[in-house]
């Protein structure tokens, strides 16, 4: 197996200096797959995206322990703009485009990795996403939720990125957008090359796309595996994809006592 | 007919003031008060080259201007990227403290006597007959082609040049520009040296059509309200404003009393903020941060 592009050691991020949001987080995301970091809110998972990404600062937290290694560099104290350079692109879950460029000058704004071509990447986000082709002069605040979305990739896109970090992709999305936007994802992959971590609450869609899955619960990783093993988890399919309950009503992880919960991920 | 050509010379100098704080507020967030005196700097800095290149007056201009552009960005590179994340109202704070040492520095090293940079420059201001009767000055005239260029210049930039999207990508969003690997610190310094040459630029050409002395300043903050008429954000709503505030100073001054002068831009100003706080092409939410 090849040496993992993005590797998270034993990672602890405490905000305020006083709340631990993440402890212990320790994964893997091998070059050119697509990894999801599973999870409900306040897991814990957009603070390991924003870990990796270097914009953690701004929310008044820091990495306390452990590292972020990007290719064999250790980047958890870089500033965001040298992280961007190494090739590491971020769409964020909100405020993802810029709502006063039109989008082929929130296309164009983007600065690509040193050493990326330009107006190939430029090219590679219209030919996965031809609506944004279409939508070329229009203002990006007037866009529909699918459309930003597609557009925020894009955007990504054109930094050429090496690892791209999607955060909440199918968040306020209609279901059938959802997975086509998951398909697409799979289209950026083929094309472009890029490792892809994909933070996501619905783990139904992204199972589907991803070759290999993290669940974080109270900012720890509690299990990982392929999809298939995922799937198969008895805990997965009650708590995350609501078809293991058998009581007809789908249940929280955190409704399950803690003891039985250990035993059961642990055991 | 002369009092449209007042007005349109009043208009050009507080348009090529006043876009100094647009650039500065649309990209940084950050409302300079230190413009006055950045451009009464520009100013002294062509007093100084026009002794120091005499004969040469093209060079003493280049250079003055040059210079008023490096002046803005060492004021960002020593002392406003320190403020970057700071709270707004500490870099405003800072802009006020700068201008108080700028204008302490500047009566220090060029005294408080009226100098003449246009006759240091050897160059005369002829007056230019129009037709309707009216006449302008040379410099009134040049006043009006630089507001001109400027702006047509400022605005090419920002719609056509990756650099200018990339200036307003940032001032929009800068958490997201910075995730588009979009360089904040170089965003900003650009966006200090051009509104210190523009500021400059409009600090020069008053001196050279009105003599330079230490109430330049006072022009400088007559252009400030033209800004928030305008609307602090917007280009168009700068020019819209200084056209405003011009026009109700130059019809004041005509028809009521010239002692108005210096009051007419904060009434203006005043009655704006009552009826439109946003200002003309402002936007309401940019209002909550001044």
């Amino acid at each position: 197996m090849s040496a993992p592009l993005l590797r998270l050691e034993k990672l602890e991020v405490t905000y305020h200096r006083v709340i631990t949001a993440v402890q212990g987080v320790s994964l893997e995301v091998a070059p050119g797959t697509i990894v999801a970091l599973l999870g409900t809110n306040g897991a814990g998972k957009t603070t390991t995206l924003r870990a990796t990404s270097g914009f953690i600062g701004l929310d008044d937290a820091r990495v306390t322990e452990g590292a972020v290694v990007f290719d064999g560099e250790r980047i958890e104290n870089l500033p965001p703009h040298r992280v961007t350079a190494l090739g590491i692109a971020l769409v964020p879950e909100r405020n993802k485009v810029f709502e006063n460029l039109s989008v082929a000058e929130n296309l164009d704004a983007a600065v690509p990795r040193p050493g990326a071509r330009r107006r190939r990447s430029i090219e590679l986000a219209y030919e996965i996403f031809p609506a944004l082709g279409r939508l070329r002069r229009r203002e990006a605040g007037y866009l529909s939720g699918g459309e930003r979305q597609m557009l925020a990739i894009g955007s990504a896109l054109a930094c050429a990125p090496r690892l791209l970090l999607v955060d909440e992709l199918s968040q306020g999305l209609a279901p059938l957008l959802v997975e086509e936007m998951m398909r697409r994802l799979e289209t950026v992959r083929a094309e472009t090359g890029a490792t892809i971590l994909l933070v996501e609450q619905n783990a139904q869609v992204a199972l589907e796309v991803a070759d290999y899955g993290y669940v974080m619960e109270n900012g720890r990783i509690v299990l990982d595996g392929t999809p298939e093993r995922l799937r198969a988890h008895q805990d997965i399919r009650e708590f995350y994809l609501g078809t293991g309950g058998g009581t007809g009503r789908r249940r929280s992880y955190r409704d399950v006592k803690q003891y039985r919960r250990s035993r059961r991920w642990y055991g | 007919m002369q009092i449209a050509v007042n007005i349109a010379v009043l208009a050009s100098i507080y348009a090529l003031i006043c876009c100094g704080y647009v650039l500065i507020y649309r990209a940084t967030r950050v409302l300079s008060l230190a413009h006055g005196e950045l451009m009464m700097l520009g100013a002294y800095g062509l007093y100084a080259t026009a002794s120091l290149f005499k004969g040469h007056p093209l060079i003493a201009l280049a250079a003055a201007a040059g210079l008023a552009l490096a002046v803005g960005l060492a004021v960002y590179a020593a002392l406003m990227w320190r403020m970057t994340g700071e709270s707004v109202l500490a870099a405003v704070l800072a802009t006020i403290a700068l201008g108080i040492l700028l204008r302490g520095a500047m009566m220090l090293a060029f005294g408080t006597l009226t100098q003449h940079p246009l006759r240091d420059l050897g160059w005369e201001n002829a007056s230019i007959g129009l037709p309707g009767g009216a006449r302008i000055s040379a410099v009134g005239a040049a006043l009006i082609l630089s507001t001109g260029l400027v702006y047509g210049g400022l605005f090419a930039f920002l719609r056509g040049t990756r650099w200018g999207m990339r200036m307003r990508a940032a001032g929009q969003n800068p958490l997201l520009a910075a995730q588009r690997g979009i360089g904040l610190h170089g965003i900003y310094a650009l966006s200090w040296g051009l509104a210190t040459f523009t500021g400059g630029l409009a600090g020069m050409l008053i001196a050279l059509d009105a003599g330079l002395e230490s109430t330049l300043v006072i022009i400088g903050l007559k252009a400030f309200p033209a800004a928030l008429v305008g609307g602090l954000d917007s280009l168009v709503g700068a020019l819209a404003g200084s056209l405003v505030v011009a026009s109700a100073e130059v019809l004041l001054i005509q028809y009521v009393d010239p002692l108005l002068s210096d009051v007419v831009p904060f009434f203006v100003l005043l009655a704006m903020l009552v009826v439109r706080p946003w200002g003309l092409f402002g936007t309401r939410e940019e209002l909550d941060r001044v």
